[in-house]
């Protein structure tokens, strides 16, 4: 083979052309550069927590029923429907149209191919990121130190109760960013009407998305009045009341124009509604009741970060020096009455909301001990701030300010490390959705379409949008009982061929008294098992008849 | 079939549109009435400076009357005269075709010859700016300032104008009025609040964007200024709003100040009709300066738009009382998906929100005061709200309807001087 000959063509050198991600590379190099200091430590939570919330979310924790019915209704909203069935107010619809609103994020990250569920944690992952932002503005509003508002956004992120139940497709989700959002208005230092009427209106989207946030409102209004006389301060409460108010009012005003705000036959109604989720739902017992399903929640709770809970609580004490941080304690107080004193249902999400003001709490009382500390060390005879600036006093104080930070960081990571690291390497690497995955595609190969199947929450969008697409052919497990829909399409239990069974089947068939969902599971068969996942087919050719007692 | 289908979607969409203008209607309305308590630096910034050591001008103040009685103008005259500023004169402005009042002026005048002068307007045509126009003709001093007739000054005021001419290097200094007899009808407390607002907040949100329609009573203005504009406009119904559109599109220097003790006391109309008459005037005085389209010249579109805005939403305020109920019936008998029904209810939140700020600022025009106001007075607020927007809306439609049919005659308000009885309440 002849090789060229020809002389090397001398080029002058290219530049390189930048490839698209060293291009944004370059930007967000430019865009950090520009940014104040404090920006820069916001940028770095929100980093952080933006790979948190990401990081393994579809694989751990194991999906749940709840946020199937959260995914499914966001989903059907984006049909122009409230749910795929009947809408009985079982919450404001405003936290899962917000879901739906975002539902074109996982897509724009190249995450479609997720189960919808798994989806669905990408877009509630926006929401993590905006509360531990918020976390850290708060923080600062409160004027602590940037590297310890920065720690308060970081124990929020970090706190396997954060990563465990704060990446999973809840409301309560939704709802804490618009919570924080409004403390972050309300604690407005040039005390502006408008913040604080945004407050009221950020409050008011925060309960309609969980109403179970309500509980904060008392210590909102403490936040926002707690505070030396300022002379517009009756317009600043008047407008924070009556746009929150106003706002509030559009959840009932829904329910009347709808048809269904009083009880009345033949609807469901937002008093049933209410009446249900308050008086007749089954409760989850007493605090002071080892047995009772609360006090396994609270130690579940525990379980997962006892010492954020811990240390929250007595750091919450310590608040109370600070005239403008008594509004945490107050609301960690308010938050534990339904906890403590209640004896109604407690939902396991109810703690998510605590963990800003738990997160907060720890971060002021470390502000706190390392002003004293501090303080302390300027008010020694020769070392004070008056004295004059020798070599060694600068030395000296230098010393003792790193001492004293890294005190703080050692007492902090020897409190929370040895009970994080575990629970958050379990979470950040698990795959725990692994047999969720399996039952799913199996029940997809070999479920026959016309069949009806009785099936998860959690499973129900992904076997729906398998070209069933009729939530009476796929019906969601507690419909069969709950909504009155089924006997329009169905004729009791007999027309069910399948059930899915789920690790929460049993319980929800108990904890919701879902009857005849009980009656076809007794009259089924397993066909398939993967791990604490079964398919069961029903032997509707009868069996045994709706009259048997139970487990007979 | 199809034709109700796409009425239906037609009326939608309408409905929409309309909320939505509604909503931001509402919105700014709420904006610029609560502008003074925005924070405590917004308050702050809104009243007079401190007081000057040495008074630095002089003042010719006008006093327009016509078919006054002699109380009414005496009272007032009595006010303007016992000023403490050294170095003031008063003319009292009256048409020729008014011998009752001009025999009063001349009277009153006789009684303070070194201080008081009568101006006779001998033009064919009758109305307050013509009068005014006559009288600055006569004025000396440099620094006009125009008091109506039936306006009670505070005695210190003027000391505190020159202070604000001297630290602000103002050209214009709109002082406020407050009208005062809100106990007499269902409609005075709604109209005493209107001009609470009016001064207290709204004007202070329109001089920070920098256009003013200004306020006919308590302004002052330095003589040669407004020379150079010759004057008041002698064909507007609203010479005072022109003159303030004039004076900010050449960029003069507006000072707007507020204080509870140096307001100008008035009197609210004494009938309905005298304050529809009042009102319609005010809105056809809008419109006029609207279509003079002196705002038009602003440099920037950002300025013509605040422009626009500040002169239409008078007009737009008065009807959104009476859209917003019209558009959500029509959504709920139209059967509307519901959240077009929804839609229309949010201008809602605005319009009641701004009823509880009304609220506030009652409690406060009673502390400024020193006025008792009672639950019943809070109560008597709301539910005057709805009839006396209903006032507006018909006021602003007679305004449309004469100014479709160019008829710009001079409504003129009567004076009864019930405010009078007001002014021992003061503690």
């Amino acid at each position: 083979m002849k090789t060229s000959l020809a002389p090397p063509r001398v080029l002058p050198a290219r530049p390189s052309v930048p490839g698209p991600l060293n291009r944004f590379l370059a930007f967000a190099k430019a865009a950090y550069a520009g940014l104040t200091p404090d920006q820069k430590a916001g940028a770095l939570v929100a980093l952080t927590a933006a790979i948190l919330s990401v990081w393994n979310v579809v694989q751990a924790t194991g999906y749940q029923d709840d946020e199937g019915t959260y995914t499914a209704q966001a989903l059907s909203s984006l049909r122009g429907d409230l749910a795929p069935y009947t809408y009985w107010y079982d919450h404001p619809p405003l936290g899962w149209l917000q879901l739906a609103g975002l539902s074109w994020i996982p897509l724009v990250l190249g995450q479609g191919g997720e189960s919808a569920v798994g989806q669905m944690r990408y877009v509630t992952a926006v929401f993590f990121v905006c509360s531990a932002v918020l976390v850290f503005l708060v923080a600062r509003r409160l004027q602590l130190r940037t590297p310890i508002a920065v720690m308060a956004g970081l124990l929020f992120s970090l706190s396997p109760l954060s990563l465990v139940l704060g990446r999973q497709v809840f409301i309560d989700n939704v709802g804490v960013p618009w919570l924080l959002l409004s403390f972050y208005l309300a604690l407005c230092p040039q005390v502006k009407l408008w913040n604080h009427i945004g407050a009221g209106l950020c409050f008011a989207v925060a309960i309609m998305s969980k109403e179970t946030l309500a509980i904060f409102g008392p210590t909102l209004l403490l936040a926002l009045v707690h505070r030396p006389f300022w002379q517009t301060r009756l317009f600043s409460v008047v407008g924070f009341l009556s746009a929150g108010g106003l706002a509030l009012a559009f959840y009932p005003l829904m329910a009347a124009l709808r048809g269904e705000l009083i009880t009345g036959q033949g609807h469901v109604s937002l008093q049933d509604a209410l009446s249900f989720q308050f008086i007749s739902r089954e409760g989850s017992g007493s605090f002071f009741d080892p047995a009772s399903d609360r006090a396994e929640l609270v130690q579940g709770w525990l379980y997962y970060d006892s010492p954020l809970i811990l240390a929250g609580l007595g750091a919450s004490l310590l608040c109370l020096l600070r005239h403008d941080t008594r509004w945490i304690p107050a609301g960690l107080l308010l938050f534990s009455v339904p906890v403590v004193l209640g004896n109604g249902y407690l939902p396991a999400m109810y703690i998510i909301a605590s963990v800003p003001f738990l997160a907060l709490a720890v971060a002021v009382a470390t502000d706190l001990a390392w002003r004293t500390v501090t303080r302390r060390v300027s008010s020694l005879p020769g070392f004070g701030e008056q004295a004059a600036p020798s070599k060694n006093t600068l030395l000296f104080r230098r010393l003792v300010r790193a001492g004293t930070a890294a005190v703080l960081v050692i007492a902090l990571g020897a409190l929370l490390l040895p009970h994080w690291l575990p629970i958050n390497r379990s979470v950040l690497t698990a795959h725990e959705n692994a047999d969720w995955d399996r039952t799913l595609q199996w029940t997809k190969d070999h479920l026959p379409h016309e069949d009806t199947a009785l099936v998860p929450y959690s499973m129900w969008s992904d076997l729906n949008a398998d070209g069933r697409h009729d939530p009476w052919k796929v019906i969601a497990l507690e419909k069969m009982d709950r909504d009155s829909d089924f006997e329009v399409h169905h004729d009791g239990w007999r027309d069910i061929d399948w059930i899915i069974e789920g690790p929460s089947t049993g319980r929800n068939i108990d904890g919701l008294g879902l009857t005849n969902a009980s009656i076809a599971l007794e009259n089924s068969r397993v066909v398939a098992t993967f791990g604490a996942w079964k398919v069961r087919e029903v032997l509707n050719d009868g069996a045994r008849s709706t009259s048997t007692a139970p487990g007979a | 079939m199809m034709l109700t289908t796409i009425l239906a979607v037609v009326i939608g969409i309408l409905l929409i549109g309309i909320s939505v203008s509604l909503l931001i209607i509402a919105v700014s309305t709420l904006y610029v009435t609560t502008h003074a308590w925005w924070d405590p630096r917004t308050q702050a910034s809104t009243s007079y400076e401190e007081l000057m050591p040495e008074m630095a001008h002089s003042f010719s103040l006008i006093m327009p009357c016509r078919h006054e009685s002699e109380l009414v103008m005496r009272t007032t005259l009595d006010h303007l005269c016992s000023q403490d500023h050294p170095n003031v004169e008063v003319i009292i402005s009256v048409g020729h075709d008014d011998p009752k009042t001009v025999a009063i002026a001349r009277k009153l005048a006789a009684e303070r010859p070194e201080m008081v002068r009568v101006s006779v307007d001998e033009g064919a045509v009758k109305n307050k700016p013509r009068q005014l126009n006559t009288a600055l003709a006569l004025c000396r001093n440099d620094v006009v300032g125009v008091f109506d007739a039936e306006s009670i000054a505070a005695p210190s005021l003027l000391r505190h104008v020159d202070s604000c001419f001297q630290a602000k290097e103002a050209d214009v200094v709109q002082g406020a009025v407050q009208l005062i007899n809100y106990r007499d009808t269902w409609y005075s407390l709604r109209n005493c609040l209107e001009y609470f607002m009016w001064f207290r907040s709204r004007l202070h949100a329109y001089a920070k964007r920098g256009f003013i329609p200004l306020g006919g009573n308590t302004v002052f203005i330095r003589r040669e200024v407004l020379s150079s504009v010759d004057g008041w406009d002698s064909d507007c119904l609203a010479e005072d709003c022109d003159l303030g559109v004039r004076l900010s599109v050449r960029h003069r220097k507006i000072v707007i100040a507020y204080s509870p003790h140096l307001v100008t006391k008035e009197e609210t109309p004494d009938s309905i009709p005298a304050l529809i008459k009042q009102r319609t005037r005010w809105s056809l005085g809008f419109m006029q300066v609207f279509a003079k389209r002196d705002w038009a010249t602003l440099p920037t579109l950002r300025q013509r738009a605040i422009a626009w805005w500040t002169l239409m939403q008078q007009h737009f305020m008065a009807f959104t009382g009476l859209c917003i109920p019209i558009c959500i019936i029509t959504a709920i008998f139209g059967k509307f998906p519901l959240g077009v029904t929804m839609l229309t209810f949010i201008p809602l939140i605005p319009t009641v929100a701004a009823l509880a700020f009304d609220m506030c600022m009652l409690r406060e025009f009673g502390r400024d005061h020193g006025f008792k106001i009672r639950t019943y007075d809070y109560v008597r607020l709301v539910l005057a709200t709805p009839f006396y927007q209903i006032l507006l809306a018909y006021s602003a439609l007679r305004a449309l309807i004469k100014f479709r049919q160019s008829d710009f005659r001079w409504e003129k308000t009567r004076h009864a001087g019930s405010h009078l009885g007001y002014l021992g309440a003061r503690a």
